[in-house]
């Protein structure tokens, strides 16, 4: 029996590339998973998010770098690894014709014999039981996600990658996901989300990594990414004066005018009042003057607005 | 090839499940196999109760051979369907590459395939060549019966005949990923290519070459022509091996290479 080496990261890559033709879709990419975290792999559409997962389960080569999966590298060792990994690419798909326990048959029947022992437990783990034996062509979207949760757990695995898990999934739904991942972390296991919504990898995830034309730009925790950083968000009657003022102060980053609301994101919270007396004096009108630590959001457009400046 | 290469027998009842479950699937191979002997012996029967100076009684070695032909050639089609489905059902669903992320060898998945759709047609094959069998001697009258070494080598050959066009629909299936370019690649391979190149005299041995010209000089002499189709070209048996054993390696091996290396 093969031992799994003991890393801290559950997944690693190194100058990971994928080219199709003259097209560079992942660029260089270094990524690390920390073990026993809830990791959200995040950028738009486009960014080259699903290629990497497909690079990392061996559905598609590699045109350079290096990377491993629970300390194993891949594809040298790909069936070892792939052994305790569940994996849902795209959206779940499965043979219409069969119920759900008979695709869940199929796929323990490609696993070891003790897969086949799990499908009771992961259609109760994820509430499918009494339409089990039901054809799929029958099932919501959001069933369909469920069986692709539970086709994930016959392999009981110690990493679940996940592209795009939220999509169809209504709001209890998505309660009831992030329920699961956190109860999945729990048990000291890892869970990397791919997706383009902010607000959910903030949700659910503790660690995250930024992409952004097919290159991570930045890392981390959710709140080493979240920083201290503070933003201050202000309505006044003059906008057009106020963005000078504000942006003529020490402690003011920038300026961003989101329509009705100045954004404005601050290297030191105790200059907020300055601000406030700063626009009086110019005689424009304080309507709203609030204070909130940045979200991962913000530091998101940040990050990618830099990226633009940059370009 | 290692062990794990090798398709479990799990995995080839999963791949017998997909193919048994799937309704039409069941529906439309019984229809071309069994359904088509019955309907034909029943209607030469029927014609020869009618008519008996005009039609003759539906057995007989004549009859044999005819309905032998035909369970070849529409058993081909089934072949050609089912072959399809084994072949390239997986991807057509969209399950392939949740297969593939199993970790379990791309070549343990394909090999699967090849004895769960033998083991899917053949009982409808079989089925429908006992029918006409049984149809052929029962149902004689005054014909000549056909003996048991006849109705062995005759279905032997049909079986073969049918097992070899569903070896190669899986492999054009698996080659190029998609069922109806499959079904239409190997019909039109059987039913059209073949005979017309079987018909050019002038082709000279390259005509040897094709499997169903091959497979056609396998039917038992005791049929006569009954169940010949074009031309009568005579080769040897190590001959009539060796162009099988290579169109069926060359083509296993083909599609097992694309599938293991294209993107899943």
């Amino acid at each position: 029996m093969q031992t799994t080496p003991i890393s801290p990261y559950v997944v690693e890559t190194e100058g990971l590339t994928k080219r199709f033709g003259a097209r560079t879709v992942v660029r260089g990419v270094d990524l690390q998973v920390p073990r026993g975290s809830a990791f959200g792999y995040l950028g738009p559409n486009g960014a080259g998010k699903t290629t990497l997962i497909r690079m990392l389960l061996g559905l598609t080569p590699a045109s350079a770098g290096r990377m491993k999966l629970l300390g194993l590298s891949v594809p040298q060792q790909r069936a070892a690894a792939l052994a305790r990994v569940g994996a849902i690419v795209e959206e779940p798909r499965f043979h219409g014709h069969l119920t759900g326990r008979e695709n869940l048959r199929v796929v323990a029947a490609a696993r070891g014999p003790e897969a086949a022992g799990r499908i009771d437990g992961a259609l109760e783990q994820v509430g499918l039981t009494a339409r089990s034996d039901d054809r799929v062509k029958t099932y919501s979207l959001g069933m369909r996600q469920r069986l692709g949760i539970a086709r994930c757990l016959l392999a009981d695995p110690e990493l679940l990658i996940l592209d795009e898990p939220m999509n169809g999934l209504d709001p209890a739904g998505i309660q009831e996901f992030r329920a699961f991942v956190r109860s999945f972390v729990a048990d000291g296991r890892t869970i990397v989300l791919s997706s383009h919504l902010l607000d959910e990898i903030e949700k659910t995830c503790d660690h995250v990594a930024i992409v952004d034309g097919g290159t991570i730009v930045a890392q981390g925790s959710i709140d080493e990414l979240r920083g201290d950083g503070h933003v201050v968000f202000v309505e006044v009657d003059d906008t057009h004066r106020a963005r000078g003022v504000l942006a003529a102060h020490a402690a003011v980053e920038r300026v961003i005018d989101d329509g009705e609301v100045l954004v404005v994101p601050v290297l030191d919270v105790l200059a907020v009042p300055d601000l406030n007396r700063r626009l009086v004096e110019a005689g424009i009108g304080v309507r709203r003057l609030e204070l909130q630590q940045a979200s991962l959001e913000q530091r998101f457009l940040e990050i990618t607005t830099r990226l633009e400046n940059a370009a | 090839m290692t062990a794990f290469a090798l398709p479990a027998p799990r995995l080839v009842a999963a791949d017998v499940l997909k193919l048994r479950r799937n309704r039409s699937l069941a529906l439309v191979t019984g229809v071309l196999t069994v359904g088509a002997v019955a309907i034909t012996v029943a209607v030469m029967e029927l014609l020869h109760l009618a008519n008996a100076t005009k039609h003759g009684p539906a057995g007989g070695v004549q009859n044999l051979g005819h309905v032998a032909f035909l369970i070849a050639m529409l058993g081909t089609a089934a072949a050609a369907i089912v072959g399809s489905r084994a072949g390239a059902g997986d991807k057509d669903a969209g399950v392939y590459r949740d297969l593939v992320v199993t970790g379990r060898s791309r070549v343990s998945l394909y090999l699967s395939r090849i004895p769960a759709g033998i083991a899917f047609l053949l009982p409808f094959v079989a089925g429908a060549y006992v029918l006409e069998a049984v149809s052929a001697v029962v149902l004689a009258g005054s014909k000549p019966v056909p003996d048991m070494r006849l109705l062995v080598l005759t279905g032997l050959w049909t079986v073969l005949e049918v097992t070899f066009f569903y070896l190669l629909s899986v492999a054009v299936a698996a080659l190029l990923g998609s069922r109806s370019y499959a079904i239409g690649v190997v019909l039109a391979f059987r039913l059209a290519i073949t005979p017309i190149v079987a018909s050019i005299s002038a082709l000279g041995i390259v005509r040897e070459l094709m499997p169903g010209v091959a497979m056609q000089s396998l039917v038992p002499p005791g049929l006569g022509d009954a169940a010949r189709q074009g031309p009568a070209i005579a080769m040897s048996t190590a001959a009539v091996a060796a162009v099988l054993l290579v169109w069926a390696v060359a083509a296993v091996a083909l599609a097992g290479w694309r599938d293991v290396t294209r993107d899943a």
